[in-house]
């Protein structure tokens, strides 16, 4: 079987292809019909029907090129290598930590890790996207039936900052296999409950995975806009539409048409006011290096600014001891720029006071296309800036 | 690591004159010329974490503003150079006017893959002074930089890349450098330097006191020709914007061979605002003047 592309330059030609295509003995498909006369045809054309569609549009002088030569074995390709790399994963069990995922990948990993430790974790959904797709947070738990402290970790709510949901999968496998193992963490899960979000932004994830590699915000249509999405983090309710947001459905940083539009963003906002006890919240993000606390709405001091700096700094210094990784700390507007209507306002303004943005790897070689060979690395190092934060927040509890 | 601090500037004594009364919007960041400290440490400014930050932004824009202009004169791919730390600098705010910055900053081998080469110095270290003439373009640069690499060996590894360029065997079908996953096949290195080294004309064109870019990916080769005395490269790449975070296609055409000075064309297209911004530069570069030392 091949796949033909035909030129049709005028209403004449395109009726002679009329003609070809609807005559049934040669059981042509169509696969992109034109809407203008200057843009091509593409046909599937059987194998048993060479001969004679070559000949009919020789003889019809219509232009076309074979684009496809031989799309069962095109097919045949794609197909092994997808089984190949699932194989790899589900056979051996062996979720490969060091490469970037789709988003079934990532979810089903998370089933697995529940099912490994079944006394610890359990993948709780939370919510919808807005095209319909799942939102799963992994719940660590070591008391049931009592609404613990708890800690909030969020990843992947710009879908184009892959090593934070990278990250976060692997460090949900690591806070699963080193309770009991590790002390700091064992300390905590005996006090409080983490609830690890690792795709924020499910939509935009797989956005970037089959269309655009670097769409950042949501999918949601905006009526009355050819432009699609608003920016998850200038979303939250705290100085919604203010600086560093735009009101412009165009904008990347388009703040939406108000606070909690975008259902995913809803979702935990639901999820933790409910839950009502939460004492910590961290947000991954990428790229830049920084390690920021509120306020991004305004720049005026935090209340508890200098004890956030203070836990902030540590961190960044737990970070940086593993592969000298370094980075810069401080309040969002004056570290990286004014934004409003971020996650970690919201959370701070709603009384959760360790809230914290880590922008990860790296300070713009590669930017959002970090390659996979940093992913553990960039874990590792991060994991020990969390349990810093984690493990003060444990002994603080307020 | 303790930072050397120069001695204070004396207030109101600046090229400028005497201090007119400052806006609102000037008060807030900056009062007086500025002495900065060492990015790496705070204890110094304990209650202020917020002049510090705003300073080190500035200082920051100012380096980078310096080394992409450093990187588009050198006319080298082979020794591109990326911000590694700022040391020390001031800033003068002229509300009328703009921005003057006088920084000192280390740089870095850019080198994606992250190996370092053998008894090859890891770290330069440059000077600047950079004016952000108030939100408009190509910030006025003068840069002065240790010497990184012996000129003649820089001359050779160019002239390395040159012979590599010649031998590719088709880059009009490169889909995008680096893919996705952030690889950069070996093979393609030298199309990527070449193609970070314009973008470095782009970038310094763009740099304000606000905005900064980053080359993000090479995503089309629209015209690849290797002749016995340049190479003609007509491209597009993506640029990232970090503070409204736009992603911006630039198409950018270069004439280059070892040892000439580099010859730029651009257009770059911000596709999500609703008006037809779309900004068209020419640049090319002049004649060698007399760069600061190699």
């Amino acid at each position: 079987d091949q796949v033909f592309r035909i030129n049709v330059r005028n209403g004449d030609e395109i009726s002679k292809l009329s003609q070809l295509v609807n005559s049934n003995n040669l059981k042509l498909n169509v696969w992109k019909s034109p809407s203008t006369f200057s843009r091509p045809v593409d046909v599937l054309v059987p194998s048993v029907s060479l001969q004679p569609v070559k000949s009919f549009l020789t003889s019809q002088g219509l232009e076309y090129e074979v684009t496809i030569e031989d799309l069962q074995a095109l097919l045949d390709n794609e197909d092994e290598e997808m089984q190949q790399n699932e194989g790899q994963e589900r056979s051996s069990n062996n979720f490969n930590y060091g490469a970037y995922h789709s988003l079934e990948a990532i979810y089903h990993e998370m089933d697995n890790i529940a099912s490994d430790f079944p006394d610890l974790a359990s993948r709780v959904k939370i919510g919808h996207s807005f095209e319909n797709r799942p939102m799963y947070v992994l719940k660590f738990s070591t008391e049931e039936g009592v609404r613990r402290p708890a800690i909030w970790l969020n990843a992947g709510i710009h879908s184009r900052e892959w090593i934070s949901q990278a990250t976060a999968i692997w460090t949900a496998r690591k806070i699963a296999s080193d309770y009991q193992r590790d002390p700091a963490i064992t300390s905590i899960l005996e006090k409080m409950d983490i609830f690890l979000l690792p795709v924020a932004n499910p939509d935009g994830y797989v956005y970037t995975q089959t269309q655009n590699r670097l769409w950042r915000k949501t999918r949601s249509l905006n009526p009355g806009s050819p432009c699609v999405g608003a920016d998850p983090n200038r979303n939250w309710n705290a100085s919604f539409a203010g600086k560093g947001a735009s009101d412009n459905p165009c904008s990347e940083v388009y703040h939406g048409p108000h606070a909690n539009s975008e259902v995913e963003v809803k979702s935990v906002v639901d999820f933790i006011q409910k839950h009502g006890n939460f004492k910590c919240f961290i947000d991954l993000h990428s790229y830049s290096q920084l390690l920021m606390y509120p306020y991004g709405y305004t720049a005026k001091k935090a209340p508890d600014a200098e004890e956030l700096d203070k836990l902030a700094r540590r961190a960044a210094k737990a970070l940086a001891s593993v592969s000298g990784t370094e980075y810069q700390v401080g309040p969002t507007s004056t570290t990286v720029y004014p934004a409003s209507g971020s996650s970690i306002d919201w959370a701070y303004d709603n009384g959760i006071k360790f809230a914290f943005t880590f922008e990860l790897r790296d300070t713009g070689t590669y930017g959002f296309l970090l390659p996979a060979n940093q992913i553990i690395p960039t874990a590792e190092e991060t994991w020990l800036g969390l349990k810093t934060i984690m493990e003060h927040v444990r002994h603080n509890l307020y | 690591m303790q930072p050397r601090r120069p001695p204070p500037p004396i207030p109101g004594s600046g090229p400028w004159g005497p201090r007119p009364v400052a806006p609102l919007i000037a008060l807030l960041l900056l009062l007086a010329p500025v002495v900065a400290a060492a990015e790496s440490e705070s204890a110094e400014h304990p209650g202020q974490p917020q002049d510090a930050g705003l300073q080190r932004r500035l200082l920051q824009q100012a380096a980078r503003a310096a080394l992409h202009f450093f990187n588009f004169r050198a006319g080298s791919p082979s020794a591109l150079r990326v911000l590694a730390q700022v040391q020390k600098g001031r800033a003068w705010i002229n509300p009328k006017e703009g921005y003057k910055v006088d920084v000192v900053f280390s740089t870095e081998r850019y080198n994606p893959e992250s190996l370092l080469q053998e008894g090859e110095e890891h770290l330069g270290k440059c000077s600047a002074r950079v004016f952000f003439k108030n939100q408009k373009p190509r910030p006025a640069v003068n840069v002065t930089c240790t010497r990184f690499i012996e000129k003649k060996k820089r001359q050779q590894e160019d002239y390395l890349l040159y012979k590599q360029m010649k031998q590719l065997k088709n880059p009009l079908e490169i889909v995008s450098i680096p893919d996705n996953h952030g690889h950069i096949d070996p093979s393609l290195r030298p199309i990527w330097d070449l193609a970070f080294l314009g973008s470095s004309y782009v970038m310094w064109e763009m740099t304000t006191q606000f905005s900064r870019y980053y080359l993000v990916q090479l995503t089309s080769v629209r015209q690849w020709k290797t002749n016995d005395d340049t190479i003609d490269f007509d491209y597009t790449v993506l640029l990232h914007e970090l503070s409204t975070q736009e992603i911006i296609p630039c198409r950018i055409h270069l004439v280059w061979y070892p040892g000439k000075p580099l010859k730029v064309k651009y257009h770059c297209q911000e596709l999500q605002t609703p008006e037809e911004a779309s900004g068209t530069e020419e640049g090319s570069a002049v004649a060698p003047t007399e760069l600061s030392n190699f």
